[in-house]
């Protein structure tokens, strides 16, 4: 028996035309959908679990009742059940930090106790790309981030993966389980959850947890870290348009390389 | 009244749209233009348990409602009316017939492979000189021993040069009109007589094959009468019942796709300095889009709400029909207008849903025949 957590967040996304609203994007340009790095999370466990004989595959989120929708798309691409983090003390919370979201995570984590937790490199909209390494760091798993293929040797209890670093380079290591993997885009392909699957998963379990069902009080969600602002930076473009023959324009274009300083010595 | 859809509803509505504007909006156009059906697509929409979404499980379908079906053709016609055309024929015209009408074995033998998609379904209800007025049929079935020998042409049949089965209309009592009509299961491949005998070039619709077929000494066994002999001309009738709401469902995504278009082409194009969604020639024409879209929405799903409730449904789901095909030539046409130059080219979609909604004001009973239905209906 193997058990696979997932992590995942819901996202907002937002409109091409927008306008902020004190320290947020007003709601009126805002969608509500799954992180597009944990659907390749949960790809990649759907996958193990239909390779493997005996595999669970949970799901979890924090969020609001609203996020239901969005996990309920993790069941319905094949994952076994849910659990769901919320409480009323989140109403009040601006701004949900990594140290936040470290307890949370790691304390159903140490509930769950999984061979393997598969996380998102990171969130579409705050973007902080930590949580998984940090739970990974939390609760004592071994960890591999930025994932880009994974060969799990459950038997032997070690992930083959690949890691993709900076500047085009690939890492291939061996990670022992427990272990956390934050998964990048690109490592799967995944499904379209099939029409058999949303309506199985309308009766599947999402367990909701409160802070208290994880042994903590509101002030676990302090943090030293506030919003204080939001603004649309500043965007520049700078377009030219050569006119004429190839002759013309390709010695335009040089000369503009010639100017930028490229293939200078 | 609940006009919200529920969770489940809703997630099959956005899975299905996702799959569609991912991968059959980039071929749309493509695939009208090399009048083309796209097996593969079909493929794929068997996969995601597509092809039968109101066939119950037991015989491999999804065992959703006539509203979620209803939300997956209009999410097809939104981005393709020839692959949502096919759809809607292949579910509601040969598909549930066999459903509501057959027995266990002819369900077991001929439901399930089109329910789980891996055979389209077709049905032959037309006639070269028989249309509006079907009970002048000459397609005949003669009884010969424990076999029946069909003889005749079928015109404008949607899916049947793709099809693993045809539901074919035939006269088994000559002189009965609509009492001496019978529905039999042909198998294209196997029955010897089979032909398909042009493949039409149309206004549009063109990746939904539309065929001529005729029917010479084909004889099949008597188990593959549908039902009981007379009984064709009222399956017929509850046939269309519900295949007219997922003509109007259809209808409603080919408003929804043009609406779409020109709501999005409106706000960026700029002219006299400004979009021309800000000047009341085009708003107001854009808002009319909207308004009929939505109006052809709400009247679909009613009669789908209707129909799940066990009720009858043949003047909601006539006025749905009626109402939405308009609509969408309406809309389609504006959405053309809208665009200008632009719309008139195929690198923009409106032109293939003006061309593809005129298609829905002929099948499955012209608005013509609809009128009468209603007016029937109404007493008058």
């Amino acid at each position: 028996m193997m058990k696979i957590l997932v992590t995942v967040k819901e996202v907002a996304e937002v409109e091409d035309d927008f306008e902020i609203d004190g320290l947020g994007i007003d709601e009126a340009y805002l969608e509500y959908d799954l992180n597009e790095w944990d659907d390749y999370a949960v790809e990649e466990a759907v996958q193990i679990a239909e390779a493997g004989d005996d595999v669970e595959v949970v799901s979890v989120t924090i969020g609001p009742e609203r996020s239901e929708e969005t996990i309920r798309m993790a069941l319905a691409k094949g994952a076994d059940r849910a659990i769901r983090v919320w409480d009323d003390a989140f109403e009040s919370v601006d701004l949900l930090d990594v140290a936040a979201k470290t307890r949370l995570l790691a304390a159903v984590v140490e509930k769950e106790d999984p061979d393997l937790v598969l996380t998102g490199v990171q969130a579409a909209d705050d973007g902080f790309g930590a949580t998984g390494v940090s739970v990974a760091d939390e609760v004592g798993f071994e960890w591999a981030a930025v994932v880009n293929e994974l060969d799990l040797d459950a038997d032997g209890g070690v992930a083959n993966v690949r890691r993709e670093l900076e500047g085009g380079v690939e890492e291939l290591t061996e990670v022992d389980l427990p272990a956390v993997l934050t998964i990048q885009t690109g490592i799967n392909e995944p499904r379209y959850a099939s029409l058999r699957g949303i309506r199985q998963a309308q009766r599947k379990e999402i367990a909701p947890m409160s802070l208290d069902d994880l042994g903590f009080d509101a002030s676990a969600l302090d943090s030293p870290i506030a919003l204080t602002g939001m603004s649309e930076p500043e965007s520049e473009s700078d377009a030219t348009l050569f006119e004429g023959d190839a002759e013309e324009t390709a010695a335009q274009l040089a000369e503009v390389l010639r100017e930028k300083g490229v293939g200078a010595q | 009244m609940d006009f919200e859809l529920s969770a489940e509803h809703r997630m099959i509505r956005d899975s299905v749209r996702e799959f569609c504007e991912e991968e059959i909006a980039p071929i749309a156009q493509e695939v009208e233009n090399e009048h083309r059906f796209p097996a593969e697509v079909f493929e794929e929409l068997g996969e995601l348990d597509m092809m039968g979404v109101p066939i119950s499980e037991e015989y491999g379908g999804l065992g959703g409602d006539q509203l979620m079906y209803a939300l997956v053709t209009e999410e097809l016609g939104r981005v393709s009316g020839g692959i949502g055309l096919s759809y809607a024929a292949h579910v509601s015209l040969g598909s549930k017939p066999i459903e509501m009408f057959g027995t266990d074995e002819q369900k077991e033998r001929w439901l399930t492979p089109l329910a789980s998609g891996e055979e389209m379904a077709a049905w032959a209800l037309t006639e070269p000189g028989s249309g509006s007025d079907a009970s002048d049929m000459d397609t005949i079935a003669e009884k010969d021993g424990d076999e029946y020998v069909l003889n005749g042409t079928k015109q404008f049949i949607t899916n049947a040069s793709v099809a693993g089965s045809v539901l074919v209309k035939a006269v088994t009592e000559p002189g009965e009109g609509y009492d001496g009509i019978s529905t039999f299961i042909v198998d294209p491949e196997e029955d010897d007589g089979f032909e398909v005998t042009t493949v039409w070039d149309k206004m549009g619709l063109n990746c939904s094959p539309t065929c001529e077929i005729s029917l010479d000494d084909v004889r099949i066994p008597e188990e593959r009468l549908l039902g009981e002999e007379g009984e064709g001309w009222k399956q017929t009738m509850k046939t269309l019942d519900g295949g007219r709401i997922s003509i109007a469902a259809l209808s409603t995504g080919l408003a929804q796709g043009a609406y779409e278009a020109a709501k999005q082409y409106s706000g960026e194009r700029e002219q006299f300095g400004q979009p021309i969604s800000k000047f009341d020639a085009i708003r107001d024409k854009v808002v009319d889009m909207y308004r009929k879209t939505e109006r052809a929405r709400l009247l679909t799903h009613k009669a789908a709400v209707r129909y799940d409730a066990g009720e009858r449904v043949s003047t909601e789901s006539a006025l749905a029909k009626l109402d939405a095909s308009e609509a969408a030539r309406e809309v389609a046409e504006d959405a053309v207008q809208v665009l200008g130059g632009y719309g008139y080219t195929e690198d923009f979609s409106p032109q293939r849903f003006y061309r593809d909604a005129k298609l829905m004001e002929i099948g499955e009973g012209t608005s013509e025949i609809q009128h009468l239905v209603l007016g029937r209906q109404l007493g008058l």
